[in-house]
């Protein structure tokens, strides 16, 4: 269903045959989609602010940032650790340039003019790390992302004049308009919604676009990518700039939802577990990047309880994480997405009933 | 085609490919040695020489997959020496590869379509492609041409190793080329395929020249006109086809050495 | 590829016999010569070569000797402070610079033989400081807990290359993200044993105290010249690492083990000769570059401390280090080493608020400038 489009044509294949029962077709084809965003939307309706704002709030925002990576790795090959890092960007800048229980540092600005700049900001930030990581490949691309994710993390940690050091900044209230407090659980939560159901779609109709097909060849093979005329290092670079928009608004988003943002928020501990997430979710689809956040969500609350409740330390949560992580990545490398993937062929085939 | 023959008559009598003086060092090791070869536009030529002879070199050093040590590189007069690929390939310049170098997680209609889409505009482009649109009638067309049409939807890397070397020519027809340059297109193909090929090459419109590296003297001879013998990274004997084979040096150094 | 990589061309005339074994493969060409030439005179090809450059270096080495020896007119002292305080950085720098190669060389060794990335590298060296101090609360001998902290991280070293990556050769970016996965895995496990606490290794009587080196830190009005006095445990380690420089260096030109871990790492193809051995071949190099960075624990458990959050903060020095200094190469490791030692703590003395940006600076400029490090090859 959803899942497969990466793999079936979409508008690339022939025209008159399709065009018939294109609706219904669509429908049939992105119905698990479709009940999941009725779903989302009808949800206020039923759950409390607990669920709306720390559980799926939270899910979706991380899930952007994750969706971010999914992205550069799933379509580009290219796997930035600094993902993270572009929405701590972002989510300092907001609160340099917007309110924040710091008048000697903040500026106070409307978050219009903030949150615009913010993006602007990160996205510069993003594509500087696209521009020096793009010429190397795989591990060297960890490598060189990991080392400027902690570089920034180091310098949150010193700097006082721009980051106030290891407090960060707290109180960053996010925008009243419109007549609504945006920060109130149900407007936040639509709002949130809102941004990530267009990422998500954004990165879906872009991975079929001229640009998106194009990543993924050069995912494929840099080398004849050349070969057959388009500047490798110029579609890595915009691939990084495109992904750090998405990060970036995640990263405003997180902001306001927790009120505070601190070198911590930007931690090696915060980069690697965006990788976790899209790795567990699953790289090779842009809902992995949402199924891994849900998966962390749920853990990094309940954990604490089950461990307790199973007779050990809660603050084991960590060791959980890293355990399943491993296992995710020895046993199944596509993450939940695979495993999916793999559990619907054997239905298919072994039921009979349909095959493809 | 009004185009390509403007700039064909634009690019005057410069010959299509142009070397003088080609040197490729890897390390203390010369790969090549002096090149010096002119080849006109529309002219098919064969370069023929034992493994090691510096032939898939020559080639890189042709398209731009690495610079050469000394020496310039000419395409239709325009000194293209320090050029990236991707630059040359807008050009008109084509090349396969010796081993195929594919996009082997898209189906094959989305290789061909990143071909076609590579030389023109709207690379970045992040609006869907149409089926109707313009680009979509070239890209079925090659996949015509290739006899592909029946796997179109299939993952490259779900192909049989003669589709796929089918698929890397039709990546190299894309867009309007005018010089191709063919890394043994015949590797590993069966009989029937090599036909095929022998056809496909022989089809092309007559202004569009190439350079083929085969050691199949039964494929390569039949779809040239000139031939070129290196050996050792030197060009050892220019000449056309029945002279080479005449050549008694050639058929001492090669014909008769199991390489024919 | 790119107009940047040109340059590149010629310089691997200084493989040495690698270069000249492949050769002969082609039989007896003209360029032959050049090579064993090139042996002869790397440094002096080099300077030939990039004259400019040289210049700068050579003009650079003497400023800092003249900083570092003779006695600083009132002037200097008024622009960049006290002399104590520049060359005391120096000496931080330079030192910390030993501890830096120590762990970063067994994490490049293992890139360049395996092309594993380890991330846990850092995890290592913490291990590695914890049993260091565990070895000397029981023992008491700080020599002996080296051996210790080098066997504990060797064993796990060797676990890790045995049953996990043995299985998944040629997938890189999996072992890595393995690696990763590890050194979450122990770094909570470590907060479980040892708790969040810094833990201090205790310097053996026989290192205490500073000891007067022959650098004049001042000059007294009255004439009477102040030298310089150092902590003697800081002399001794760096001048440790040296030796194990060194003897690495020897042991990798000198010996049949050595020559068949240069010839992998060149040449990944050469590998496959090994045949079986090849796996022996492994786990020795992971047990020896763990077993390095267990050992560089109990020497940043002397110098500094050992703390929940070092293990990041060593990866990352190691990463750095080989992303400068040239990936897979040892002796990029150590000039890397020594330039990220020296930017730190030049850095936290006069630049307080971007002491660490400016090492990330120096890397940026590197990955612009030479994308395979100061001394890689690509």
């Amino acid at each position: 269903m959803a899942l497969e489009q990466t793999i079936e044509t979409d508008s690339l294949t022939l025209p008159q045959a399709q065009q018939a029962g294109a609706v219904s077709r669509w429908v049939h084809r992105n119905a698990a989609i479709l009940i999941l965003a009725v779903l989302l939307l009808i949800l206020p309706a039923v759950a409390g602010p607990f669920i709306l704002d720390q559980i799926v709030g939270w899910t979706m925002i991380l899930g952007m940032i994750a969706l971010s990576l999914m992205f550069l790795c799933g379509y580009g090959g290219m796997v930035s650790l600094a993902q993270m890092t572009v929405a701590g960007v972002s989510g300092y800048m907001i609160a340099v340039f917007g309110p924040s229980s710091l008048p000697s540092i903040s500026l106070f600005w409307p978050w219009w003019v903030a949150a615009p700049v913010a993006i602007l900001i990160a996205v510069a930030f993003g594509t500087v790390v696209g521009a020096l990581s793009a010429r190397t490949e795989g591990i060297y691309t960890i490598m060189i992302t990991l080392a400027l994710a902690t570089a920034f993390f180091y310098l949150t940690l010193q700097n006082w004049p721009i980051f106030n050091g290891f407090n960060g900044f707290t109180t960053i209230p996010a925008p009243h308009f419109l007549g609504v407090n945006w920060r109130a659980p149900i407007p936040f939560y639509y709002m949130v919604l809102f941004f990530a159901a267009l990422s998500y779609a954004a990165v879906l109709y872009i991975s079929r676009a001229p640009f998106g097909l194009a990543l993924q060849g050069v995912r494929d093979n840099p080398r004849r990518m050349e070969a057959i005329g388009y500047n490798v290092t110029a579609h890595r670079v915009a691939a990084y700039a495109f992904a750090a928009l998405i990060a970036a608004v995640g990263g405003i988003l997180l902001v306001w939802q927790n009120n505070q943002i601190s070198p911590y928020s930007v931690g090696v501990n915060a980069v690697i577990n965006i990788l976790v997430i899209a790795v567990v979710g699953g790289i090779t689809h842009p809902i992995g990047a949402f199924i891994g956040a849900f998966i962390y969500v749920i853990l990094h609350t309940f954990a604490l309880d089950a461990l307790v409740a199973v007779g050990l330390d809660g603050r084991r949560f960590q060791l959980l994480i890293g355990l399943g992580f491993v296992i995710i990545v020895l046993f199944s490398p596509d993450g939940i997405v695979g495993i999916w993937r793999r559990l619907r062929a054997r239905a298919r085939t072994s039921g009979g009933g349909n095959p493809l | 085609m009004s185009s390509i023959a403007e700039r064909i008559a634009a690019s005057g009598t410069s010959n299509a490919i142009e070397l003088r003086g080609v040197t490729r060092y890897f390390g203390a090791l010369a790969a090549l040695t002096d090149i010096t070869m002119s080849v006109r536009p529309g002219e098919r030529r064969a370069v023929l020489g034992s493994n090691g002879a510096g032939k898939t070199t020559l080639l890189n050093c042709i398209t731009g997959d690495f610079f050469p040590t000394f020496g310039t590189v000419r395409f239709f007069g325009e000194d293209v020496t320090t050029l990236p690929p991707h630059e040359r390939i807008r050009r008109g310049l084509r090349r396969t590869y010796q081993i195929s170098l594919l996009f082997s997680r898209l189906s094959v209609r989305d290789n061909v379509y990143l071909a076609c889409r590579g030389v023109s505009r709207g690379r970045f482009s992040f609006i869907r492609t149409r089926a109707r649109d313009a680009i979509m009638q070239s890209v079925e067309e090659l996949i015509a041409l290739v006899h592909l049409e029946s796997v179109a939807d299939r993952l490259v890397e779900e192909l049989a190793h003669g589709q796929q070397r089918q698929l890397e020519i039709a990546l190299a027809l894309a867009g309007a080329p005018r010089f191709i340059l063919f890394d043994e297109p015949a590797a590993g193909l069966s009989p029937a395929e090599r036909r095929d090929l022998v056809a496909i090459l022989t089809a092309l419109p007559s202004h569009i020249g190439y350079i083929i590296i085969e050691h199949d003297m039964d494929v390569a001879l039949r779809v040239v006109e000139s031939v070129t013998m290196m050996h050792n990274g030197r060009i050892f004997k220019e000449g056309a086809p029945h002279e080479i084979q005449a050549d008694p040096e050639v058929q001492e150094l090669f014909l008769g050495s199991g390489h024919a | 590829m790119l107009p940047a990589f040109d340059s590149s061309n010629f310089r691997r005339n200084d493989g040495g016999s690698s270069v000249s074994t492949s050769l002969s493969g082609y039989g007896g060409r003209p360029s032959e010569g050049r090579a064993s030439e090139a042996r002869g005179d790397v440094l002096g090809q080099w300077i030939a070569r990039h004259p400019v450059a040289a210049l700068v270096i050579a003009v650079a080495v003497i400023l800092v000797l003249w900083l570092v020896l003779a006695p600083w007119p009132p002037g200097v002292e008024e622009a960049i402070g006290k002399k104590r305080l520049f060359v005391n950085a120096l000496f931080n720098g330079i030192t910390l610079g030993g501890l830096y190669f120590l762990v970063a060389t067994g994490f490049t060794l293992i890139f360049g033989l395996m092309r594993n990335v380890n991330l846990a590298h850092g995890s290592l060296y913490l291990f590695g400081g914890y049993m260091g101090y565990e070895a000397t609360q029981w023992t008491g001998s700080w020599l002996f807990s080296y051996v210790i902290a080098f066997v504990c991280c060797a064993i796990v070293g060797m676990a890790m290359q045995f049953f996990i990556f043995r299985r998944m050769e040629g997938q890189d970016l999996r072992q890595t993200l393995v690696t990763l996965g590890l050194s979450i895995i122990f770094s909570d496990l470590m907060v479980w044993v040892w708790g969040g606490n810094a833990i201090q290794i205790d310097t053996p009587d026989y290192l205490q105290g500073p000891v007067p080196t022959p650098i004049i830190a001042s000059i007294r009005s009255s004439g009477e010249m102040v030298f310089l006095r150092y902590p003697l445990v800081r002399l001794v380690i760096f001048a440790a690492a040296v030796v194990i420089g060194i003897g690495m260096w020897l042991a990798l030109h000198r010996t049949r083990v050595g020559v068949m871990i240069r010839a992998g790492v060149d040449d990944r193809d050469m590998l496959s000769v090994l045949g079986y051995r090849v796996q022996l071949l492994f786990v020795l190099v992971f047990a020896f570059g763990a077993g390095l960075a267990g050992m560089a624990g109990v020497v940043g458990g002397t110098f500094q401390s050992i703390s929940l959050g070092e293990d990041s903060h060593f990866l990352l020095a190691s990463l750095v280090v080989v992303i400068v200094g040239g990936m897979g190469s040892i002796p990029g490791a150590a000039l890397g080493a020594l330039i990220i030692g020296l930017s730190e703590q030049l850095g936290i003395v006069y630049f307080q608020n971007y002491s660490t940006v400016l090492s990330f600076l120096i890397m940026a400029i590197v990955l612009v400038v030479r994308p395979q490090g100061l001394l890689g090859r690509r």
